[in-house]
């Protein structure tokens, strides 16, 4: 017997309501909810800096029939964005405080760049973070990548080819190292991408942009979702789907 | 003017020593290193808080003169350990970007004393 594999739509990168330029209905289970309409199979959570609403999106993703995946938008000491993600919830909240100690104890000012919001599943507010969570942490890309890796994750610099807080913008090329794939808003893209993988992903802030990019893997009948994500990332074997043009 | 005499002249500190002491053509000033790839000209001192091996790397394709550290910014031992591959000084200094800029724009044209 040779079973088919099945093929998988992941959109590893959205914010929930903790992120400050998230929209406050960005609850985990509204973007679980509406990616799951939206045909999406395997969906991560990556807040800026902070991975407190991974439990709520762990359940949220449980009820819709989402594989869940774990993690942050970290920003890094140059100012790029990097996602680092996890299988396991456990995994990426020990993550989350490793980043948390790295950054700077800047109160939030909601006023000027939004609530961080910390809800459950039902959307009951749990709590406000109170450090602002869009600052650079103290650790270079490359030190985030290797601790990253170092704990079984994936290591995704975020949409490279933007004007503003990717590696383009900040340095003007990839640095050489390991990667598990670059995250692309469009192509071509105008830096040299070292031959990695490329993927893409809604960087959802707002319910209507949830799974507006996405990209599809094959995954085995019975094979865990990660190791067939890490698998497919690793060969390159991934299909683009840039459905709208990036705001 | 040379790294070496900027450096003695407005009293800022040597943290990587094993450089080439280059001549020091003019300085430019960012915290964005992809402008810094677009605009700086060669034999520039590049004057940034952007501590990071990554820095390095842009002012060795630029061909800057040395990098200057501002606001007392910790240098990690890897941008250290670049900057000696590339034989690019590293200066470091407590002041800001806008008070050292100042001060070397009027040593480099000679307007008054700065030291």
């Amino acid at each position: 017997m040779d079973p088919r594999p099945i093929l998988e739509r992941a959109d590893l990168h959205n914010h929930s309501c903790l992120s400050p330029c998230g929209d406050l209905d960005n609850s985990p289970i509204n973007i679980a909810r509406i990616a799951a309409e939206r045909g999406i199979t395997v969906m991560a959570l990556t807040d800026h800096n902070s991975a407190r609403n991974c439990p709520a999106f762990a359940e949220a993703c449980r009820r819709v029939g989402i594989a869940p995946l774990f993690g942050t938008e970290t920003t890094t000491r140059e100012e790029v964005h990097v996602l680092s993600l996890f299988g396991d919830l456990e995994a990426a909240l020990s993550w989350g405080a490793w980043v948390y100690e790295r950054l700077p104890a800047i109160p939030n000012d909601p006023e000027r760049f939004g609530e961080q919001v910390v809800v459950d599943v039902e959307e009951n507010v749990l709590g406000f973070e109170e450090r602002h969570l869009i600052t650079a942490i103290e650790a270079s890309l490359e030190e985030i990548g290797a601790e990253t890796f170092a704990r079984g994750g994936l290591f995704i610099p975020a949409h490279i080819d933007r004007a503003t807080t990717s590696v383009s913008s900040q340095l003007g090329f990839l640095p050489p190292g390991r990667y598990s794939a670059l995250e692309v808003t469009r192509l071509p893209v105008e830096i040299d991408t070292r031959d990695n993988t490329l993927i893409c992903d809604s960087d959802a802030h707002y319910l209507e942009d949830v799974a507006r990019r996405s990209f599809t893997f094959p995954r085995d009948p019975g094979e865990p979702v990660f190791v067939a994500l890490e698998r497919a990332l690793a060969r390159g074997e991934v299909t683009m789907s840039i459905d709208r043009s990036p705001k | 003017m040379t790294v070496s005499q900027l450096a003695e002249t407005l009293s800022l500190r040597i943290v990587q020593d094993q450089f080439e002491d280059r001549h020091v053509g003019g300085a430019y000033t960012s915290d964005l290193l992809s402008d810094v790839m677009a605009n700086a000209a060669e034999a520039d001192l590049l004057i940034t808080i952007q501590s990071h091996a990554n820095t390095v790397a842009v002012a060795s394709l630029v061909g800057a003169a040395a990098i200057l550290i501002c606001n007392d910014r910790p240098v990690p031992e890897d941008m250290i350990a670049a900057a000696a591959r590339e034989e690019i000084a590293i200066l470091i200094s407590s002041e800001s970007q806008f008070t050292l800029s100042g001060r070397i724009y009027a040593l480099l044209n000679g307007l008054h004393p700065t030291a």
